[in-house]
């Protein structure tokens, strides 16, 4: 096996030695059923059988608080604990490294978006079935979904080597994630308000808007190399930035 | 013969910001030798070894390990050292097992292979009752001990020790001593310790580096001998004497012994209300025991111990490394970056004369004379 598979596999382990994969899981799926069903414009409310909420509140549960979670110890923690120095001293590249932990991080939050597919099956499928399921923009819609999932686990990855401080590499994700994805609602401001240039920026940059082809069941060339440039800058980003050591 | 050099560093200089962490560092470590690494607190000798495993990067100056260069081939270094940094950092998540068994995969060892060098080192660094715990639960001796058993898990022909005997209690010092001896027969061993008598007791050479230079480099017995000087104790009854004769006070004798031929320093030792007992120095090449013998017979004092031995290594290491401890003290440098560079010059020049002749230099005389100055100042 690889280095960088080796490395993945411990990272990906250790979500679930420690109570954190639990913890992330449980009240995703508790805050997901909330959106789904109850709160405003849900399930319940709108009395018609669509899935679509779930791609919108998915993705948002995910930028807030499931990404910046689960990305903020990832080189954080080993550069306040030492533990960096014992990893890269061992006959691993620094890419090695880096990729290794994306991969870790990527597959916590892949578990985690993959199960929500409970969602569509058990109620198109079994055990209820509400009507014929439209595979076509479910599938799109998980495609971005990952997509968007490598992207984002890339820029919390990214993060988390600037710093080493958990707390900080949190809140700075926190916060650009947000953004990404807030832009989007602020590109419908702006266009409301007659500001087009700006808004089309917004939607440039938003994770919102890009996301919402796929929902509809567009898959864009344009989008899905956005997501794959964001998640390779990053990447790279983060390499120099462990690189950084050697000559600080 | 080149091949027999295992570690060569060519004036490696590595600067934090304007800091300069090591200056112009070289040294070679052959095949089988087993050298200490030695210094004060911040002399660099952790970023020395962080520069061998190529965790960090010299500024200038290079470095190869096994005939590998840590520019070039970082990966190659890595697979043929086993290194343990300070305070043995691990993965406070994973089991003892586990964490063994993570650095050997990464090491690429097959399946077979590391179930006779797990054997093997959990018998050496004493994890056979460990190794299902959690690291988190292990106390700080138990982890060296781990961090031990990852740098030896893939049998490398160099081990780099940071600190390796921090934090073990005596017993597992000494067991972790005779291994680092016991396998140092074959391998080169680079260990740092604060720990003098461990360097003794383990190492037949060492290099003592400050404020990122190195001062000494050879063998114990040359750099004992640096200073030039051997150490006498004399230990004398305080309430008795010979026929009649008044036991000395301590100034008494203190005045007494400093009159004698050949002897450099006088020192007096903390003792009970029994004794005094003064540690001397003297050159080198001379024997001064005769004239104290004889002096205790002319004053009829009672001499209870006479001893000469080489100066130990832990003189000579403060010694050595003194210009540091001064300026740790705000001693007299000039603020001025420039002009402590040439005081820094300058004191290690004058270390040097020292040694070469033999000029005799007190602690105390150094010490009285910085007081001397800042009470000038103030």
């Amino acid at each position: 096996m690889s280095p960088t598979l080796i490395i993945a596999k411990r990272e990906f382990r250790s979500y679930f030695d420690s109570p954190i994969a639990y913890i992330v899981i449980c009240l995703s799926f508790f805050a997901l059923g909330l959106m789904f069903f109850f709160l405003n414009g849900g399930f319940w409310q709108l009395d018609r059988a669509s899935i679509a909420r779930l791609f919108e509140s998915t993705p948002m549960g995910l930028s807030f608080l499931v990404v910046p979670v689960v990305t903020m110890r990832l080189i954080a923690e080993e550069r306040r604990s030492g533990t960096l120095e014992m990893l890269i001293t061992l006959p691993v590249k620094d890419s090695d490294v880096v990729l290794g932990k994306y991969l870790g991080a990527l597959g916590l939050v892949l578990v985690l978006v993959l199960s929500t597919l409970a969602y569509p099956l058990v109620m198109f499928k079994f055990p209820w079935n509400l009507g014929p399921l439209d595979g076509g923009p479910v599938a799109s819609g998980y495609l971005g979904m990952v997509l968007f999932s490598c992207a984002a686990v890339a820029i919390g990855l990214l993060i988390s080597a600037l710093t080493e401080s958990q707390a900080v590499a949190f809140f700075i994700t926190f916060f650009v994630l947000g953004a990404l994805w807030l832009f989007g609602d602020l590109a419908g401001k702006a266009s409301a308000s007659g500001y087009a240039g700006l808004a089309a920026l917004l939607n440039y940059v938003s994770f919102q808007s890009r996301l919402n082809n796929f929902w509809r069941g567009l898959v864009d060339s344009r989008d899905v190399v956005f997501f794959l440039s964001v998640t390779v800058l990053s990447l790279m980003v983060a390499f120099r930035a462990l690189e950084r050591r050697k000559w600080a | 013969m080149a091949t027999d050099v295992m570690i060569q560093a060519n004036g490696l200089t590595k600067r934090f910001g304007v800091v300069r962490a090591l200056d112009k560092v070289n040294f070679e470590v052959k095949r089988g030798e087993v050298v200490g690494f030695l210094g004060p607190n911040g002399a660099g000798k952790s970023t020395t070894m962080r520069i061998l495993t190529c965790f960090i990067s010299p500024s200038t100056g290079s470095a190869t390990v096994n005939s590998h260069d840590v520019f070039d081939n970082p990966l190659e270094v890595r697979r043929s050292i086993g290194y343990l940094p300070q305070r043995a950092p691990l993965y406070t998540d994973m089991t003892v097992w586990e964490y063994l068994k993570f650095a050997a995969e990464i090491r690429g060892l097959d399946e077979s292979t590391f179930k006779k060098r797990l054997k093997k080192v959990v018998e050496v660094c004493g994890l056979a009752q460990s190794l299902g715990k959690d690291i988190s639960t292990l106390s700080h001796g138990y982890r060296q001990r781990v961090g031990l058993g990852q740098a030896l898990i893939h049998d490398p022909p160099i081990l780099i020790l940071d600190e390796p005997t921090s934090d073990l209690d005596p017993n597992e010092k000494a067991e972790v001593l005779r291994y680092i001896k016991e396998i140092g027969k074959d391998r080169t061993i680079l260990l740092s310790t604060h720990n003098l008598a461990e360097v003794e007791e383990a190492c037949a050479r060492a290099i003592i580096v400050s404020k990122g230079r190195v001062v000494a480099d050879g063998p114990l017995d040359e750099i004992r001998g640096k200073t030039g000087r051997v150490r006498y104790v004399v230990t004398i009854d305080e309430q008795r004497a010979e026929a009649g004769n008044k036991p000395p006070a301590a100034a008494q004798a203190l005045e007494a012994l400093q009159r004698l031929g050949g002897v450099k320093t006088v020192r007096e030792l903390p003792t009970d209300e029994k004794a005094h007992k003064f540690e001397l120095s003297g050159a080198q090449d001379s024997d001064i025991r005769a004239e104290i013998f004889r002096l205790m017979v002319a004053k009829g004092w009672t001499l209870l111990e006479l001893r000469r031995d080489a100066q130990s290594l832990d003189v000579v290491f403060r010694d050595l490394t003194r210009g540091d401890e001064k300026l740790d003290r705000g001693a007299n440098w000039s603020a001025a970056d420039e002009a402590e560079e040439d005081a820094d010059d300058k004191s290690s020049a004058d270390e040097d004369d020292e040694d070469d002749d033999d000029e005799s230099d007190d602690d105390d005389e150094d010490e009285e004379a910085v007081d001397a100055k800042s009470k000038g100042k103030s």
